[in-house]
């Protein structure tokens, strides 16, 4: 079995709850099939860098799962069915970072520091 | 001003070989013009990055400035490995509406 990591984006009309219940019937259909929920984060809502069907905003939920291949196609059947999906991605993990707790979990602090700069020819 | 030296940068820079400097096979007039310029090296080599994440937007930021176009690897010096990296990494924050395909 692989591990995945797997995004999905809700409309920003979704209330904390309704997000709450879709997490937990996908956590459902995971171990159904066989597999494990390792990680679960709410990145809660955010603004998207472009309007999705005229939605500029978007609440956002990461899983990383460990799962036979066929239910990351099952998985993916119910995003599509879901019309309050706007976007979902599913890939694998390639690194163990990924386990770990997502850079948009960092703590504030940390986020104040400067963004690196690249290197631009003189 | 970061659209002025790509410009004059690509017109004498025509012919040579990468982003880092092999003097020696440059034309001579560039060598002239740029003999001071500084070593362009690989970020992610020189601080060992073992895994460049789609999801760390400042990260991706970095590496698309002005109209969120990829960073290109001539001017930011960083090797083919990581570029490549980069590039998907970019990719998907895009797919997911982190950063913008293009902005104006």
């Amino acid at each position: 079995m692989l591990k995945y990591e797997t995004i999905f984006i809700t409309d920003s009309v979704m209330t904390e709850a309704e997000i709450d219940d879709l997490i937990k019937a996908y956590d459902q259909v995971v171990v159904s099939g066989q597999g494990k929920v390792l990680k679960v984060e709410k990145w809660g809502k955010r603004k998207l860098a472009y309007a999705i069907h005229r939605h500029e905003e978007g609440s956002y939920v990461l899983m990383v799962i460990e799962c036979p291949a066929d239910l990351v196609k099952e998985l993916e059947r119910r995003y599509r069915m879901n019309e309050r999906i706007l976007r979902h991605l599913t890939v694998r993990v390639e690194h163990e970072s990924q386990l770990g707790p997502s850079p948009m979990m960092r703590p504030r602090p940390e986020r104040e520091e400067p963004v690196p700069e690249m290197p631009v020819a003189p | 001003m970061r659209m002025q030296s790509r410009g004059g940068g690509g017109g004498g820079r025509s012919g040579s070989s990468g982003p880092r400097g092999r003097g020696q096979d440059r034309k001579k007039g560039y060598k002239k013009k740029f003999l001071f310029r500084k070593k362009k090296f690989c970020k992610f080599c020189d601080e060992k990055v073992p895994y460049i994440d789609y999801k760390d937007v400042r990260l991706i930021q970095a590496f698309t400035p002005e109209r969120a176009k990829i960073f290109p690897r001539r001017i930011s010096g960083t090797c083919s490995k990581h570029q490549r990296k980069v590039m998907q990494a970019i990719k998907r924050a895009r797919i997911l509406a982190l950063v913008p395909f293009l902005a104006d």
